[in-house]
């Protein structure tokens, strides 16, 4: 057995240690978070967005993903900050949660990572305030602070 | 073993089709005939029609090898038969032995995928023979009914050519309604790009000088569009089947439900051969069966009570089909003792509704509301938990209205209107502080320019005379929340109306006319109240629709 040669690898990357996280990450003022990319259907550029009257809160309204409406969450809002001003960067994740499709405003999408689930801490309690139960860890990779998100908490709010 | 399986439930699903509704048509008859009977009328006519169809079912049953629905079609047989030849038996005990077989036939049938329980065919049986034997014992033994089985093989041949005449000739083909609901789709999708071609043109058009190519252009788009609308037009007529279909077991409802509250109530029905788009029909029957059991329990008085009101004991029930301005207009009318208008206004001061502001005609239809029953007691067969207000929701739903008059001591009717198809609407697109909007073309009464001083105030809202009446006119942008003050000048108003309901909503363009493909709006969007759906324009941005007929409702000061 160990006349066998070892599996090729690439140089470059070190060595896994363990599992890892495969994770989209975005952009919310300057602060990062991410969702499992599991969840991520497409990253769409911001058409135009139409709101609805009397819609709920945090619904910045709906827009036409190849002939289907889709609605997009403002979840800015959703955490407390102010509504996302749209700028050529701004992106709507398409995610799936639970069986809805659903859209999520972003002011940015950076990338899609792979995070050694070991780098995940849970949340420090100062980041928690209150109702914001939907972030279930901060991972520290590579000099970053990602926040991980529980969209399913996040979104799915009782009607 | 799964194919065989499925190929299996597909025969099933296919004797359901064919066997159902003439199990049903037979039943109807019976229902006709007993009270034809209790009539003195002979009936012969109706006798006579029935044979070939249960007939037929007796012989798909025995094809499908399914002998609780072959026995009872026989036995069926064998009483009509001899009912044929013994004027005499005719009445109310033959009656309801029909009646009753019928609804067992009808419910084997319908249940035919789940394996049939034999038990109570067997039952059935036993009743015939009784109820045969006690005939031929007062009659003189006659020879017709014996002889009538054993012609049965001989005739068999011919009433089955009776039955279906055309069967491979006839140029149907059945097909599955979710390929038709793909086809909708698509067909929306198609209009939605051809819309998408059209403001293309508009576009070069304005920038470019007109030359051959652009007029070839535009020709070539008002072909498409024709063509497109050609084909909208025979999509909606294939998707339309009549409205008799739902209506098939309505009698036989009625007719169970009086009889189990000591009531006769009579049905007649009309316009059932107006087509409605299947979408719409499958989802209407519900509430009619809701207001049909509602009339024969609450409204329809007992035999006694009618006698002292100076009425007939049988009560009836009229429900009618007609075609008006391109909806469907039902009206379920019965002759019983109206809606209680003491309690409903009691109810609606237990509930503190201005009542002081409201005629009879809005105190009554107040019944449509969550939570307003007025019924003390849950009946067992009218309350499923289901009232008014889930009826009026479902009408709603469906992009109908429903409207009650109520006559103290003489009836009620319940007016539905209904659109014929659900997925293509006409709608006038408007624009309100730069967003665009779809308006129903079926509820736009008008479309009004405003001049200084149309628009007055009266108890601190819009109001205008338009064609004689003074109607309250809101701001479109204090209804949709556009953010823009009341005060915002704008140019038009429309008038939007529903029965005698009218309001006037302010926008600033009007677009024009467009045919809008509809799209549900995601329940996580929430439940606006003034929208119903959206819709993508030709520009491929979304839209929402306004719902006309909630807005009409809400008595808001805006």
């Amino acid at each position: 057995v160990s006349a066998r040669p070892e599996p090729l690898s690439f140089p470059t990357e070190a060595p896994s240690p363990g599992p890892e996280l495969h994770l989209v990450t975005f952009a919310l003022d300057r602060e990062e978070f991410a969702i499992p990319i599991g969840q991520v259907r497409e990253v769409i550029r911001v058409a135009e967005i139409t709101r609805v009257p009397q819609a709920r809160a945090h619904v910045r309204g709906v827009t036409n993903l190849r002939g289907r409406i889709l609605a997009v969450i403002e979840i800015r809002s959703r955490m407390g900050l102010l509504p996302a001003e749209i700028t050529p960067k701004s992106r709507v994740v398409v995610v799936g949660v639970g069986d809805r499709t659903l859209g999520i405003l972003v002011d940015a999408v950076s990338q899609v990572v792979k995070v050694p689930a070991t780098t995940v801490s849970p949340a420090p309690e100062e980041v928690l305030s209150p109702g914001a139960g939907y972030i279930t860890g901060v991972a520290r990779w590579n000099s970053r602070l990602i926040m991980l998100l529980d969209l399913e908490k996040m979104l799915l709010l009782p009607e | 073993m799964a194919t065989d399986e499925n190929a299996f439930g597909e025969l099933i699903q296919d004797y359901i089709i064919e066997c159902l509704p003439l199990a049903e048509q037979v039943g109807d008859a019976f229902i006709e005939l007993e009270r034809r009977w209790r009539e003195g009328d002979a009936g012969d006519d109706l006798l006579v029609s029935l044979k070939g169809r249960l007939h037929t079912v007796k012989g798909n049953s025995a094809m499908m090898g399914l002998p609780p629905m072959q026995t009872v079609a026989h036995a069926l047989e064998d009483v009509c038969a001899f009912l044929d030849a013994e004027p005499a038996m005719r009445g109310e005990e033959a009656g309801a032995l029909l009646v009753r077989g019928s609804g067992l036939l009808i419910d084997l049938i319908r249940t035919a995928a789940e394996g049939a329980d034999p038990k109570p065919a067997g039952r059935f049986v036993r009743r015939v023979r009784t109820f045969l034997a006690r005939g031929r014992k007062i009659k003189a033994p006659s020879k017709r009914p014996q002889l009538l089985l054993e012609r049965r093989r001989g005739e068999r041949r011919s009433s089955e050519a009776e039955a279906r005449p055309t069967e491979g000739s006839s140029g149907v083909v059945r097909v599955d309604f979710r390929r038709l609901d793909a086809m909708l789709e698509v067909l929306g999708e198609g209009m939605i790009e051809q819309a998408a071609v059209a403001e293309l043109y508009r576009g070069l058009a304005r920038k470019t000088r007109a030359t051959d190519e652009l007029v070839d252009l535009d020709r070539a788009i008002i072909a498409l569009q024709k063509t497109m609308k050609r084909l909208e037009g025979i999509l909606m007529e294939t998707r339309l089947i009549p409205i008799s279909s739902v209506f098939g077991r309505f009698p036989r409802l009625v007719r169970d439900l009086a009889q189990a509250k000591q009531k006769r109530v009579h049905v007649v029905t009309s316009g059932g051969d107006i087509p409605l788009d299947k979408a719409i029909l499958d989802r209407i029957a519900e509430p009619l069966v809701h207001l049909l059991t509602n009339a024969v329990i609450h409204g329809i008085e007992g035999p006694q009570e009618r006698a002292r009101a100076g009425k007939p004991a049988e009560g009836r029930l009229d429900l009618r089909v007609s075609t008006e301005s391109g909806r469907v207009i039902i009206r379920l009318t019965d002759d019983g003792r109206g809606l209680d208008d003491s309690r409903i206004l009691a109810k609606a001061q237990s509930l503190g509704f201005d009542l002081p502001s409201m005629d009879p005609d809005q105190l009554r239809s107040l019944i449509f509301l969550p939570g307003f029953t007025t019924a003390d007691r849950v009946s067992s067969l009218a309350g499923r938990g289901v009232g008014l207000d889930v009826v009026a929701n479902t009408v709603h739903e469906l992009g109908g209205t429903i409207e009650v008059e109520s006559r103290p001591g003489q009836g009620v009717t319940f007016t539905l209107s209904l659109p014929l198809t659900l997925a293509i609407l006409r709608s006038l697109i408007v624009e309100v502080d730069r967003e665009r909007y779809a308006v129903p073309i079926s509820h736009v009464a008008a479309t009004v320019r405003t001049e200084p001083n149309t628009i007055q105030e009266m108890n601190e809202k819009g109001v205008a005379l338009w064609r004689g009446d003074l109607i309250q006119v809101s701001d479109g942008g204090t209804l949709l929340g556009t953010g823009a003050g009341p005060n915002a000048s704008r140019r038009f108003y429309v008038v939007i109306s529903m029965g005698s309901r009218r309001r006037g909503i302010l926008v600033d363009r009007l677009i024009g006319h467009q045919d809008i493909v509809v799209k549900s709006l995601d329940p996580m969007v929430g439940r606006p109240e003034v929208v119903s759906g959206t819709t993508i324009l030709g520009d491929g941005k979304v839209a929402c629709i306004l719902d006309a007929v909630r807005i009409l409702e809400q008595r808001m000061s805006a």
